[in-house]
């Protein structure tokens, strides 16, 4: 195999060669001393028909793609445009694209109403823990599905695909009451008789009081439980234990990843004396880093746009995915004293929601571009 | 590693160790046999006693070890709240202070659903017909995104990087409110939504921003079905455009050499070499669109669920869920096989 760069070397080399024959073969057609045997007759229409199609369709191509581009920065272009824009010109006629004047009211009022500042603290601390946590375990278990032959492996994998294909609106019921009224295999029970009233993180407010389960006839059945809802654990616990957000997926990542590393890598560090998890952090982790940055930057992606699981688990724990989630009611109360108004009338405030909300994983995006596309492009998936 | 293996085959019949003393190797202790395996071809085979165990069966011990977190998460909160939702799919239910009160009444809960309640088999036969005609439409239209974008061209990044752009941002709500179907409170109906998408004149929008007013309607009109439709796709194949993509950067160099020195037109090269070389990523593409258009939030049996599940009827709202994704994986599993024959795996 050539390198990418002598593969240039060739290509251009080719381009050359033929370029010659093309002017070899029209200099001849002058003179008037066409040898058939330079060039073929296929071979002329075949340059033709490459020398229109060479020039056509980049013409085309830019079409398609700007047209495309334009579709796909439609909303966004929008929400730049109305972000800044004072409300009265959302309804001027003579204002298309570029408001008159620009405005931060709009900014400021969302920020203020979406109570931004802790609440992007509070989403990206947990969205920091949480990825870091499913990264890593995820690798784990990845490098346990690629690498190793054991009973039940089938059952395993087949377990990795269920994670990937139910849909998290199956198990969220049950997972609630889990959490809910979460007895933690007696350890609350444990807990009690130790003398503790309740958890909380902070004492003033929703405080988690360590209660009984009564029965139907009104008895107590000794059971001890404790509401877990509101806590940031719901989220670092299923990180911790791989059953995060699209965890499966991950898994399956880091499985087809480990799976296109080179056994020689690994044999030759069993025969150094490695056992098998200094062999993963030795030699597999450092070989891995691209798909670790990738998948890291996906789970802080799909954690950031998550509202289903939390806003299931959370009521009073604000993420900014779940504030923009009700936005538009907040709105109401704030803006327009409890009435309920239509899109229409505040499209500017929930435009500079969105474009607030949405703004530190653009910036995040605009960098680490690359680690996107081409990461996940070369981090497994492809290798089926 | 054959010199250890070896090793230890041979002397593992010697000592006999019993097979219940295998779990009790941990990974701290393990490296042990692997330094003491090393020795056993000089003989003093005595004193590696209780740790003989073979290479093959010690390292799929460790396979466990590192599986060991995921699997016991894996029980606790994915198994358990599956099996407990399939029970209440069983049951009538009601949530009582600390637990779910169940009754079991059979299948009565799946009839129900499926007699009684007519939104459900309408909204099943709906994601079922969109996903059977949309799911084509993105393979075929991620795949022509990414040959045009494996072509080298100024702002090949650029163009890249907005493909991908709706996979950052159509998962969140902000695709919601630029769906405009935020505003769901009933009052304000239909005439009022706003949408910055679909309602708006997209067609219109794109010749306004390039500066062409006034052409005929009827073209307008055609245009902007289409468009609207391209909407969908474009906003839907981020992941595929990417998979296929690097695909079409693995196709070797010397296939593309042999047909052009054959003379093969674009045409003949996409069907002949393009296709082949990215068939199996065509299946890993068919099955992520369609686990992705089953599984959206937004989908309308989703949220037929979730509304059964708020109004307390979780018993029916698992039965809806379960024999929902039955009929997705019956899917899955008549479409794949019908679609592996036609796939070309290199040897």
């Amino acid at each position: 195999m050539a390198t990418a760069k002598e593969e240039r070397q060739f290509a251009k080399e080719r381009e050359k060669a033929l370029k010659e024959r093309h002017k070899a073969y029209k200099a001849a057609k002058k003179a008037g001393t066409l040898d058939e045997r330079i060039i073929s007759p296929e071979h002329i229409r075949y340059m033709r028909r490459r020398a229109i199609v060479s020039k056509v369709w980049p013409f085309f191509r830019f079409l398609i793609l700007f047209g495309l581009c334009f579709v796909i920065l439609y909303p966004l272009i929008y929400m730049f445009s109305t972000a800044f824009r004072p409300n009265v010109q959302m309804t001027d006629p003579s204002v298309i694209w570029l408001p008159k004047s620009f405005t931060m009211s709009n900014m400021i009022d969302v920020w203020e109403t979406m109570d931004f500042g802790p609440t992007l603290w509070n989403t990206i601390k947990l969205n920091i823990v949480c990825s870091l946590l499913s990264v890593v375990v995820c690798a784990i278990t990845g490098y346990g599905l690629a690498r190793f032959n054991f009973k039940g492996k089938g059952i395993c994998f087949a377990l990795v695909i269920m994670q990937i294909i139910v849909p998290p609106q199956i198990t969220v019921i049950p997972l609630y009451l889990q959490y809910a009224f979460f007895k933690g295999f007696g350890l609350v029970k444990l807990l009690h008789i130790l003398g503790v009233k309740q958890i909380a993180y902070s004492s003033t407010q929703d405080p988690k009081v360590i209660q009984e389960i009564i029965s139907p006839a009104g008895e107590p059945t000794g059971q001890w439980y404790v509401s877990l809802i509101n806590m940031p654990i719901v989220m670092y616990a299923p990180a911790i234990f791989a059953n995060g957000i699209k965890s499966g997926l991950f898994i399956f990542i880091f499985r087809q990843f480990f799976r296109g590393l080179p056994i020689e890598l690994e044999d030759a560090a069993y025969l150094d004396g490695c056992g098998p998890f200094k062999t993963f952090i030795r030699i597999m982790v450092p070989n891995a880093s691209t798909s670790f940055l990738t998948v890291f930057l996906f789970a802080i992606v799909w954690y950031w746009n998550d509202f289903y699981i939390s806003s299931t688990f959370f009521t009073s724990n604000h993420t900014v995915a779940l504030q923009l989630r009700k936005l538009s009611d907040t709105l109401d109360q704030r803006l327009f004293s409890g009435q309920q108004v239509g899109t229409r009338k505040k499209i500017v405030w929930l435009e500079s929601g969105c474009l607030l909300s949405i703004a530190p994983i653009l910036v995040m995006y605009v960098f680490l571009q690359k680690y996107f596309t081409e990461g996940l492009a070369r981090s497994g998936l492809t290798g089926m | 590693m054959a010199e250890t293996n070896n090793a230890a085959v041979e002397t593992a019949p010697e000592v006999k160790a019993p097979k219940v003393k295998a779990p009790k190797v941990k990974e701290p202790k393990a490296p042990k046999p692997e330094k003491a395996a090393k020795p056993a071809k000089e003989p003093k085979p005595q004193k590696q006693k209780g740790l003989r165990i073979p290479y093959e069966k010690r390292k799929s011990l460790y396979a466990y070890g590192f599986l060991a977190i995921w699997l016991i998460g894996s029980l606790y909160f994915f198994v358990r709240p599956l099996l407990v939702s399939l029970w209440y799919s069983f049951n009538e239910t009601a949530v009582k202070l600390g637990y779910m009160e169940t009754k079991f009444i059979g299948i009565q809960n799946y009839i129900k659903a499926f007699r009684e309640n007519t939104e459900y088999t309408e909204a099943l036969l709906a994601v079922l017909s969109n996903t059977l005609w949309k799911t084509p439409l993105i393979i075929v239209f991620s795949i022509f995104i990414a040959v045009i974008l494996n072509q080298k061209f100024r702002g090949r990044t650029f163009a890249r990087a907005v493909f991908f752009l709706p996979v950052i941002i159509a998962t969140g709500p902000v695709l919601s409110i630029i769906n405009g179907d935020m505003d769901t409170s009933g009052y304000s109906g239909g005439a009022d939504q706003f949408s910055t998408m679909f309602e708006t004149d997209m067609t219109g929008a794109l010749f306004n921003f390039l500066g062409v007013y006034n052409i005929s309607d009827k073209v307008t009109d055609m245009i902007s079905t289409v468009t609207s439709n391209v909407f969908n796709l474009v906003w839907n194949s981020g992941i595929q455009i990417i998979i296929f993509l690097s695909a079409l950067q693995n196709i070797p160099f010397s296939a593309k050499e042999a047909a052009s020195i054959e003379g093969a037109t674009a045409w003949e090269f996409f069907w002949k070499i393009t296709i082949p070389y990215i068939s199996p990523m065509i299946v890993t593409n068919l099955i992520y669109t369609i686990v992705d258009s089953f599984i959206d939030p937004n989908n309308s049996v989703m949220s037929l669920v979730l509304a059964r599940a708020s109004a307390w009827y979780h018993g029916e709202s698992a039965a809806m869920a379960w024999a929902y994704f039955l009929i997705v994986i019956i899917a899955l599993c008549i479409v794949l096989p019908i679609i592996n024959k036609f796939v070309y795996y290199e040897v």
